[in-house]
């Protein structure tokens, strides 16, 4: 029941590897977690990743091969300045790629420090859109998933009392902190909220709390195996209220689990039937490569790298050298991208608009339910 | 209402941590060896038993491969890393040391062959019911009680009615003993092993339908193990197996008062308090210097 | 490439001096210490506290860390003083994990798991340090100082009343040592010697949280005093250079699938661990056996 692209991501790297060393190259970094509990988001973003580094390869978009420099961040802040630290002194990259939200957080200090732009496409933190001018989000931020979802349930479905199991992180205080603010806006209630740690893995007790707060929604809001874990013992300790999610939960595993079924998660809404060249070639060519169709997480890594790509050509184009400032600049400078999805822009706080999908799991695969755009 | 389910949790999961920590504290009361590699004995059980499980062949054969598992484990353990270490020295925490590094070898290991994420073993036996209003409690509660008495009954039997169960208790105390007798003290040593690896196969093989497996789950098996052989009293099976379902419960009737983060911080309070206030634990005889 | 090496030498440099002050109880007074990462973290947040509401001077920061560690370790001190051996370890450990949780939730003062951010770099005189080569220079000096005053106080009266409690407690009691009193005061230098490795963590890497002052953070100081050899003088430093350089050196096989690369390091990591114990209990500096 549990899906693995180990083997897959082993064999992409390896083909990374392989590939010639020119003196032009062009290398941007990515912290990903590649070990320990998470590592099974760092595979699902480095597909994305990696099909964006072949795309610009062929198409010769820049002056040398582009590559990406990994490192492990095992989706702990503190491993992830310490790779943060060697690519920016030792790899001397200008640009990298980052995922989850304390990381990205850890992270983005270094970053403004030594002029590197940070770009997350997997962490969702509101306050991932506060953290300087050099710290970028091609992905749409929880804030707005749970602005979608809330006024869905409690207008649509007549859904109104809500109890939230959040993680002791940075990411869970800030959905907590967002869904108190939005529900009384729209006439729902928070009738209880429980905080777990981040290593916790026994959820009878919690469950047994939730059920007796009576809400009829029970919000999620973890990553990883914990979220898996929390929705199994919620549903085995007899919760059979409405359990909702944000985009973290929509990963291979989590839809297969069975009880998973009838679970409302948002995420970002991406028209992968969309007409626009970028987009078909992406899907084409994903499905081609891995077999199974992307998700919202392999298009946003791809995208943040079509993004590398297009600054980097501009600047070469102007005779300039690629570095983290130029790149900010050409950024402020570009109206618009072409990405899949789309053609979009850039927000002043360096965060990407996406509309947002309502979705229902059923039969292990999520239905869209809604749409919902913002301005 | 939340308060008696609560204290029902608690004593489904003290009743798996009493089975986990009474085959920490038998090995630990007996050889003396700090095994902290307990906790991996409990992730190969489980990991065991859910390939062969996940595989399809049946409930039988997947019980054997996780006890066979965990057996092996323990007693190659003794033999290849323990045996070599106290021949030549004898300090608890060379063994400690040697028996933490295996713990990071398995759990990396089973990591690289079963995948890091979350696996579950599917089976409607961890869905609820509704005993009475406001109350739920799953088969496997009760199976988990009910295997819990019966290992630990067969325990007691075997410590004090046959020759190796009374050898066994009487190698801590003086393993020249034990030589009069004619009897090997490698051997009653290989014997813990093997009874305290068995101890956590039932646990193991519950846990991996109710929370669920990853590979570092090892880690709180074992500090939890820790914490009630010594709250117990070191040397005391039956103080250890009281202490598991003390602890299980104070970890699940804390939510009545604090947040679940700190629930862990809870059951260490206890241990850190017991350590200071009466070292000997419960039931324990054995003083601490 | 100099500032990978110095970035390297910045890190072995802060775990060294870890390292050595354990070594300190473990090797001198035999106080076998799962709650070392205590201190450090205990150390990283008083001084990044300080830096960020007071002033990033290190004649600031430095001494606040220090203070605020040596008094906590006086929770470690009481233990100590009534169990020995395995209970002492247990004890040790339900002070790691209480500390871990207090880290996570005092959030005020450490930030959670979300950790401290933009934390100033150190102030020597006026100037700041924050390039590795820099700081490498301060994180040196740093650990020289230490390793000295441990050693001038090993070779003191104090450590040879320490070495007598090492070898048989009631003895030095009964020789009129006031064994309670010198176990006290070496937990307490020890740990405050420890601080002052957090704050040197704290400015170098300019974030912490509390993933770095874990149980496995305790193991791993731990591991470096006993693989190089507890109780010798250049044991820790072997100890620590040897752990913080495994992950770099395996980082340079390229051929490794880049998934499985923390895996391995891991069980490299595990696996030395326990070959050592098995074939070289006295650690790589160490006596072959120990009395």
């Amino acid at each position: 029941m549990t899906r693995h692209f180990t083997l897959a991501g082993a064999i992409v790297s390896l083909a990374c590897l392989a590939m010639p060393a020119v003196a032009e190259e062009h290398t941007i970094g990515a912290i990903f977690p590649l070990s320990g509990t998470n590592a099974v988001y760092g595979d699902v973003f480095m597909s994305g990743a990696d099909l964006a580094v072949e795309h610009i390869n062929a198409d010769g978009v820049l002056s040398g091969p582009l590559s990406i420099a990994y490192e492990d961040s095992q989706a702990l802040p503190q491993p992830a300045v310490v790779a943060m630290t060697k690519l920016v002194n030792v790899t001397g990259v200008p640009y990298t790629l980052s995922a989850f939200t304390g990381v990205s957080k850890a992270i983005s200090t270094l970053a403004t420090r030594n002029s590197v732009v940070g770009v997350n496409g997997g962490g969702v933190g509101p306050d991932l859109a506060e953290l300087g001018d050099y710290f970028w989000n091609v992905i749409p931020l929880a804030n707005l998933e749970m602005r979608a979802v809330v006024p869905f349930l409690v207008e649509e479905r007549g859904l109104k009392s809500f109890a939230l199991v959040y993680v002791d992180d940075p990411l869970g205080d800030a959905m907590h902190e967002e869904l108190e603010t939005i529900l009384p806006e729209v006439g729902g209630e928070l009738v209880d909220s429980f905080s777990v740690p981040t290593t916790a893995q026994q959820f009878s007790g919690v469950a047994a709390q939730v059920r007796a707060s009576g809400a009829d929604v029970v919000y999620v809001a973890s990553y990883g195996n914990q979220q898996l874990q929390i929705v199994k013992q919620l549903r085995d300790n007899g919760v059979d209220a409405q359990l909702v999610a944000y985009s973290g939960y929509a990963v291979p595993d989590a839809l297969a689990l069975p009880e998973s079924e009838g679970m409302i998660i948002t995420g970002q809404g991406v028209d992968f039937d969309s007409e626009d060249a970028v987009t078909k070639r992406f899907v084409e060519d994903y499905t081609a490569k891995f077999d199974r169709a992307p998700t919202a997480y392999n298009v946003n890594y791809y995208n943040a790298v079509l993004v590398y790509g297009a600054l980097a050509a501009a600047i070469e184009a102007e005779g300039g050298e690629v570095t983290g400032e130029a790149l900010l600049e050409a950024r402020r400078a570009t109206e618009s991208f072409d990405l899949v999805g789309g053609t979009v822009s850039f927000q002043d706080n360096g965060t990407l608009l996406f509309p947002i999908q309502v979705k229902e799991i059923r039969d292990g695969a999520a239905h869209a339910l809604t749409s919902v755009t913002f301005d | 209402m939340l308060a008696i389910q609560l204290a029902i949790t608690g004593l489904q999961t003290g009743a798996l941590y009493a089975l986990t920590a009474v085959g920490f504290s038998l090995i630990f009361g007996s050889t003396r060896i700090f095994h902290f590699a307990h906790g991996a004995t409990f992730v190969i059980a489980a990991y065991f038993f859910y390939g062969v499980f996940g595989a399809g062949l049946g409930l039988l054969p997947s019980i054997a491969a996780a006890g066979l598992g965990a057996v092996a484990f323990g007693v190659l353990l003794d033999r290849l890393v323990y045996a070599p270490i106290q021949r030549h020295e004898g300090s608890f925490f060379t063994v400690f040391v040697a028996s933490f590094g295996v713990g990071i070898v398995v759990q990396n290991l089973i990591g690289m062959v079963f995948g890091r994420g979350f696996v579950t073993v599917n089976t409607p036996l961890s869905r609820s019911v509704e005993m009475i209003p406001g109350v739920y409690v799953s088969p496997l509660a009760w199976i988990a009680i009910l295997c819990t008495a019966i290992f630990l009954g067969a325990l007691q039997f075997f410590l004090r009615r046959t020759h190796t169960g009374m050898a066994l208790r009487a190698l801590a105390d003086n393993p020249e003993l034990v030589r009069t007798f004619g009897l090997n003290p490698r051997m009653i040593a290989a014997t813990a092993f093997a009874v305290g690896s068995v101890l956590v196969v039932p646990a193991a093989i519950i846990t991996s339908a109710t929370t669920g497996l990853n590979p570092a789950i090892g880690h709180h098996v074992m500090l939890i193990s820790l914490a009630a052989t010594i709250v117990g009293g070191i040397g005391s099976v039956s103080g250890t197996m009281l202490a598991g379902l003390l602890l299980g419960l104070a970890e699940s009737l804390a939510l009545l008062v604090v947040d679940s983060q700190w629930t862990e911080a809870v059951t260490f309070a206890i241990l850190f308090a017991f350590i200071i206030i009466r070292p000997a634990g419960l039931l324990g005889r054995a003083t601490a210097h | 490439m100099e500032a990978y090496i110095f970035n390297l030498v910045n890190l072995i440099a802060i775990y060294a001096i870890l390292a050595v002050t354990l070594n300190f109880i473990m090797g001198y007074a035999g106080i076998y210490s799962l709650a070392h990462a205590v201190f450090f973290g205990l150390g990283a947040y008083t001084s990044a506290w300080v830096a960020q509401n007071v002033h990033p001077s290190i004649l600031l920061t430095i001494p606040a860390a220090m203070m605020a560690a040596a008094a906590l370790s006086l929770l470690l001190a009481l233990p100590a003083l009534r169990v020995r051996g395995e209970y002492f370890v247990a004890a040790s450990l339900g002070l790691q994990v209480l500390a871990v949780t207090i880290f996570s939730e005092w959030k005020s003062f450490t930030g959670g798991i979300g950790g401290v951010l933009a934390i100033p770099p150190a102030n020597v005189f006026g100037i700041e340090v924050f390039k590795p080569a820099h700081f490498a220079i301060l994180s040196v000096v740093a650990l020289v100082i230490v390793m000295a005053l441990i050693n001038a106080l090993v070779h003191s009266s104090f450590g040879r009343n320490l070495r007598a409690i090492h070898d048989s407690e009631s003895a030095a009691a009964s020789f009129g040592k006031n064994v309670p009193m010198i176990k006290t005061i070496s937990v307490v230098i020890s740990a405050a010697l420890a601080a002052v490795a957090g704050a040197l963590y704290a400015s170098y890497l300019s974030f912490i949280n509390v993933e770095s002052f874990t149980l496995d953070a305790s193991v791993l100081v731990m591991a470096m005093v006993i693989i190089g050899g507890t109780g010798t003088v250049a044991g820790p430093i072997v100890g620590a250079a040897l752990l913080m350089l495994l992950p770099s050196l395996i980082s340079w096989f390229d051929f490794l699938p880049q998934t499985e690369i923390g895996a391995l390091q891991q069980i490299i990591y595990g696996l030395g661990m326990t070959l050592l114990m098995i074939f070289r209990p006295g650690g790589i500096v160490g006596r072959r056996a120990k009395a």
